[in-house]
């Protein structure tokens, strides 16, 4: 049974400039003790996607569809039932851990409060529980170091820090949203690490949200690879790796350096840029930067689905795979 | 570690706060000396005589610079001088008369302004852009824009006058004669700091920090309360250091309208007067009223944001 | 109270969450046909009020305009110092409420025959606040230490008449020299320069006030505060609070004690006069020392029984630079000026409160004195007008080439509209172009005083004591404020005459025809003068109008409300 169920999600902002259609009818799932990664360029909106179920979207945001945790929708919920859930049973860490800790508490504070909120917890249990929980994100010298503020870490201490948050109340799934990317090269790989090998022990869902594909190889158990708003590509980490079917991904593939390649194999970056959000395209998002497109692609393209839960939105047929959806025609009103 | 930087901070400040002093000390000196007219001039004319004694009385008939080093040599013993004009007291005298009422209806103010308008300031960065954040902004930007000498004889005119359940002015320490005062003096105050908190509060919300918080399913009112609201009040913090210094030594015009017997007039009086003591008096009072002031809102900004590290020299 | 009252006291009362919100009205925020009226006033047969019209609180609140600089009589110089010092202490002579000269301390006096000593016969009941007797010793001792250069006293000016005054001031005397005399212990004698008529009035002023000897030799410059300062007057010091209240308190050592109606005096200070109607209002004062300027209209129609005018000994002229350029040897232009201002519209559209339009320097009213009126001064404005125009003409001004001078004045909003109405008439009358100037006071005063950049500057003269000759003075060559410039040989020979002349008729002719002299010089453009202005609690009596505007408290008295329901005695 699937732990979290999207589906249909759609996430628009109301901007001056107008409406921005951030995610259109995004549908996943992820089971429990699952790795799912979710890949996309920057802007392809799978960031405000996990932040539209987490509550956490800006003012000017709106979500729409399902979000079904234990069969309950997070979008529908109430204020309350919803902070029952974050921080307890789904916990989120985020791309900027320098920004991410409050500069104005200590680091003792930001954690005893979640287990003193969540789990009753008086001062001094919810104190030597995160203390724990800075040992076991291997900070060195945790009872002195929990004093601290956030500003006399380094950055990968803080990440560290965040992910201790984050695991302090055992959640059934936890959410890393690009928990990297904003870190020193040498300590990406540490935190990646990291954050897998707790997953192990612990056996919570993750779901990863990066821009890059090849750091997720050894980790994820499936791949969703979202383009423009929307999934293009859903499959195994070896389908996704070694069978892609969609444009997009082949071309997300071919601009990461693998081992299985020649080494002097130049990358190739995919030309050309996403869609404006603000006026999305009728047919297919990736079109303009499609090597393979054909006259087809103006209209809406079919989704492809398997039976072990490949799916991919393209004209080319998938192996194995049955059309969902038909292709739309072009309305030609404008 | 943390603490003695402080001190060390806290000491260098204090000791700084002295040239400062003996330059304002200085050019005031001068200056109101420079100002024509003296403080026997008046339109009725003293026969020579009688200005001689009185020049000779507060040393008028020394050379300037001679006054000065008098006057230096003065102060230092923590000793104003007589005032010219009011002659039966001392500047000392005066300003231990002024200063406590100044201080308490200006301190009044400020609490009152610092408690509403991060109150009001709070709400409305809540509810932005909301038919509550509007009104209240609007409510605040009228309070600031109205001068208070229009909105200390309306209260009067409304509460003393028409309704005449408090004073119209005048001053005995009750309750009743500081109400329409601190409230005059907090109202554009309190608009202030709204709008100040407000906008903080609004770019806090914002943080990514916050968004942790929210993260953590900590309830809304904590997150204000324990993880918004101390960074957005920094800049109410740092603006509160010379608004405090500016309620409390005296506003001339409150005190005028509600014949309040503050500090605030007597500066302008001093000045009015050529009241040579009295005017010096007051700014070297008003000097270190404010250097402290800001020194004490440096030590309480440091408190508060533990970025600030003064344990570097 | 109206229903409507309620709601909106309600509506206050929760804006600003006050916890008790006093249901009492003052008497003088209602409307004027809901206020308390005075019962009519009944006199017994010796003149004084019958005790049955009385109202049982005998307090006053006076409001006194600024804080005074001081309460030591002989440095007290302001008028909102010597109305309480009138009230603390009492000279040897004294004023009645309308004014006029009384005995004081002294009982009676002789005047020689060359009207330069005074023979004083002092009371003999007379006692100090703390009971110690008071005798002429008293006297002499606190003159002196009033003219003593020790004591450094701005208001000594006023008894420069006293013989030696002037060297004692200097230092060459010692004050033993001055003009006194004790005969024994009741008697004593004051020796002059010259004749002074208005001597004995300076003698009522708070300079020649007597100081308790052992009062100031024990407490220094500390004497005149709260709990220290020793009186004679009618009145004792209960508690000096600074800017806030002075309290007296009746003294009942006073030697007319009994007489004394009001038990309690309250001076309360204001530096503005808004401020002060508005306490006035609320019923927090019954007494202001000033009425705002702008304000007639509206009080005189809402607070006609408590407005009160009464002329005052003040003139407001404007004064001509007479040592620059274009009034230097140039009285056509000045009387051209002095005749293109149409008084009566100032007095009745500007100033408002009943100010007397004026075309001479001394006001009217001063001691039986009646001013020099110049033959204009009967002509209609548009005589006046015609007259101005031939004379700016003969001065050599024209539409072509036209007058441009500058109006200077103290910094006020008052001045201000009457320098900008005296501009207009002055171009619409002539077509002269005017700039008006506003100074700072002691920067104004001082630009009078150097005579280099004024040409047309506000002036005006509150007298000290009840003379023309006041006036008079500060046209002298010389003189300390005479910034006009003006120095007229026969002018100040008729001024000496003045000085030495001993008939009170010959006296005031000689002034007359110094102030004829003076005003066919066009030294200044009389404007107006000046009148007081008050709001007055209806049920205080015993004072009266006087063109000196004192009015001491020992006279007063309260009279009950006429109804009892809306009475505002507890205030």
């Amino acid at each position: 049974m699937a732990l979290l169920r999207v589906s249909n999600l759609e996430v628009d902002f109301d901007t001056p400039e107008g409406l921005v259609k951030a995610v259109n009818g995004m549908n996943f799932e992820v089971a429990e003790g699952e790795t799912l990664a979710i890949v996309g360029e920057s802007g392809s909106g799978k960031s405000q996607m996990v932040l539209s179920f987490m509550g956490l979207l800006a003012e000017n945001g709106h979500a729409r569809g399902e979000a079904l945790f234990h069969d309950k929708d997070l979008l529908k919920m109430n204020p309350r039932d919803l902070n029952r859930i974050r921080g307890k049973h789904i916990a989120m860490i985020f791309q900027d851990p320098m920004t991410s800790l409050n500069p104005f508490l200590t680091i003792e504070k930001q954690m005893a409060e979640v287990v003193m909120h969540h789990q009753g917890l008086g001062r001094e249990e919810a104190r030597s529980h995160a203390v724990e929980m800075l040992r076991a994100v291997r900070i060195p010298d945790p009872e002195e170091r929990i004093k601290q503020y956030p500003h006399e870490y380094s950055g990968g201490m803080r990440q560290r820090v965040m992910i201790a948050i984050g695991l302090l109340c055992e959640p059934e799934l936890l959410i890393a949203d690009e928990p990297s990317t904003a870190l020193d090269v040498t300590v990406q790989a540490q935190i990646i690490e990291l954050v897998s090998e707790l997953r192990k022990q612990t056996h919570m869902a993750l779901i990863l949200i990066t821009h890059d594909l090849a750091a997720v190889a050894e980790i994820a158990d499936r791949i969703v690879v979202m383009y423009a708003g929307e999934a293009v590509e859903t499959g195994s980490v070896d389908d996704i790796f070694y069978r892609p079917q969609h444009p997009y991904t082949r071309g997300l593939l071919a601009s990461v350096p693998r081992l299985d390649r020649e080494s002097d194999d130049e990358l190739q970056a995919i030309p050309g840029n996403p869609p404006n959000l603000l006026d999305l395209p009728v047919g297919c998002r990736f079109r303009d930067r499609c090597v393979e497109a054909v006259e087809q692609c103006r209209q809406r393209p079919p989704l492809w689905v398997t039976q072990d839960g490949r799916s991919s939105r393209c004209v080319l047929p998938v192996e194995g795979g049955e059309i969902l959806e038909e292709p739309a025609a072009v309305e030609q009103t404008a | 570690m943390r603490q003695e930087g402080l001190l060390r901070h806290a000491t260098t400040r204090l000791l700084g706060l002295v040239p400062t002093l003996l330059i304002l000390i200085t050019i005031a000196f001068f200056l109101i000396r420079m100002a024509p007219g003296g403080p026997f001039d008046g339109e009725k004319v003293l026969p020579p005589e009688i200005r001689a004694n009185l020049d000779a009385n507060y040393h008028l008939d020394e050379p300037l610079l001679q006054q000065y080093f008098r006057y230096l040599g003065q102060i230092i013993t923590g000793d104003f001088g007589p005032s010219f004009q009011y002659k039966d007291w001392t500047v000392n005298e005066l300003i231990a008369q002024g200063f406590p009422v100044s201080a308490t209806i200006g301190g009044l103010a400020m609490l009152l302004a610092f408690v509403l308008g991060t109150l009001i300031g709070t709400l409305a960065a809540l509810r932005q852009n909301s038919a509550v954040d509007y009104s209240v902004m609007g409510v605040a930007m009228l309070g600031i824009s109205i001068p208070n000498f229009v909105v200390a004889p309306l209260l009067i005119l409304v509460v003393a006058v028409y309704a005449g359940w408090l004073p119209a002015g005048g001053w005995d320490w009750s309750w009743q004669r500081m109400v329409l005062p601190v409230i005059t003096l907090a109202l554009p105050v309190i608009a202030y700091i709204a709008r100040l908190t407000r906008g903080s509060m609004i770019e806090v919300l914002h943080s990514n920090y916050i968004r942790t918080a929210r993260a953590k399913g900590l309830p809304e009112l904590l997150v204000i309360r324990r993880h918004a609201l101390k960074p957005a009040i920094l800049p109410v913090i740092s603006y509160m250091g010379p608004a405090t210094a500016a309620l409390i030594t005296g506003s001339v015009v409150i005190e005028r309208i509600y014949s309040i017997p503050g500090l605030g007039s007597y500066f302008v009086q001093g000045a009015l007067n050529r009241d040579y003591t009295l005017v010096m008096g007051v700014v070297v009072f008003y000097g270190v009223v404010i250097v402290v002031l800001n020194f004490i809102v440096d030590l309480l900004y440091a408190w508060l944001n533990p970025r600030i590290r003064y344990d570097v020299t | 109270m109206t229903p409507t009252l309620h709601i909106k006291q309600l509506l206050v009362c929760s804006l600003l969450g006050l916890v008790a919100c006093s249901d009492q009205e003052s008497d003088f925020g209602r409307p004027l046909e809901q206020r308390s009226h005075p019962v009519d006033l009944v006199l017994l047969e010796d003149g004084r009020p019958d005790p049955s019209v009385l109202a049982a609180d005998q307090v006053v609140r006076r409001g006194n305009g600024e804080e005074p600089e001081t309460l030591d009589p002989h440095h007290a110089l302001g008028v909102p110092a010597s109305h309480i010092l009138r009230d603390l202490f009492e000279g040897l002579t004294a004023e009645s409420p309308d004014g006029e000269l009384i005995p004081g301390a002294a009982l009676r006096w002789n005047i020689s025959r060359d009207a330069r000593t005074y023979t004083f016969y002092l009371r003999r009941d007379m006692t100090w606040s703390n009971g110690d007797p008071l005798n002429a010793e008293d006297f002499v001792y606190s003159l002196q230490r009033a003219l003593d250069p020790a004591t450094a006293s701005s208001a000594a000016r006023i008894l420069l008449p006293i013989q030696n005054a002037r060297e004692v001031l200097a230092g060459e005397l010692p004050v033993e020299e001055l003009g006194f005399s004790l005969l024994d212990e009741f008697t004593m004698q004051i020796t002059l320069t010259g004749p002074t008529p208005y001597f004995l009035g300076l003698l009522a002023s708070p300079v020649a006030y007597p100081v308790n000897r052992k009062n100031v030799e024990e407490f220094g410059d500390q004497f005149s505060k709260t709990g220290n300062l020793v009186s004679n007057g009618a009145y004792v010091l209960k508690e000096w609070k600074p800017r806030v209240s002075i309290e007296l308190e009746k003294d009942p050592n006073f030697r007319e004690a009994g007489q004394v109606l009001m038990e309690r005096v309250f001076y309360i200070p204001s530096e503005d006069a808004s401020t002060e109607v508005k306490q006035f209002r609320s019923g927090e004062l019954d007494w202001t020392n000033e009425v705002p300027n702008n304000q007639f209209k509206w009080l005189q129609k809402h607070y006609p029984d408590e407005l009160v005018t009464s002329p005052w000994m003040g003139s407001y002229f404007l004064g001509f630079n007479l040592t620059q350029e274009p009034f230097i040897d140039n009285p056509s232009l000045r009387m051209a000026l002095t005749l293109a201002i149409d008084r009566q519209i100032i007095t009745d559209k500007v100033t408002q409160f009943g100010e007397q339009p004026s075309f001479a320097l001394v006001p009217p009213g001063i001691d039986g004195y009646v001013p020099f009126s110049p033959e204009y001064a009967d002509w209609t404005q548009e005589e006046r007008d015609h007259e101005a125009l031939r004379l700016y003409e003969q001065a050599g001004y024209s539409d072509e080439n036209p007058l441009r001078i500058e109006i200077r004045f103290n910094t006020s909003d008052n001045n201000k509209k009457i320098a900008l109405a005296i501009a207009s008439m002055w171009k619409q009358a002539l077509g002269v172009n005017v700039t008006l100037v506003n100074e700072e006071f002691r920067v104004f005063l001082q630009n009078r005083e150097q005579k280099v950049i004024t040409q047309v500057f506000r002036a005006g003269w509150i007298s000290d004591y009840n003379d023309p000759y006041s006036f008079l003075e500060l046209f002298r060559t010389g003189h300390g404020r005479n910034d006009y410039g003006y120095s007229n040989p026969s002018f100040d020979a008729l001024l000496d005459e003045v000085g030495t002349e001993r008939v009170r008729a010959r006296r005031e002719r000689l002034m007359f025809e110094a102030e004829r002299v003076l005003m066919s010089d066009h030294v200044i453009v009389p404007v107006f003068t000046y009148v007081t202005k008050r709001l007055v609690n209806p049920r205080l009596k015993g004072w009266q109008n006087n063109v000196m505007d004192h009015h001491p408290s020992r006279f007063m008295f309260m009279l009950k409300s006429r109804n009892p329901d809306i009475q505002g005695e507890q205030q």
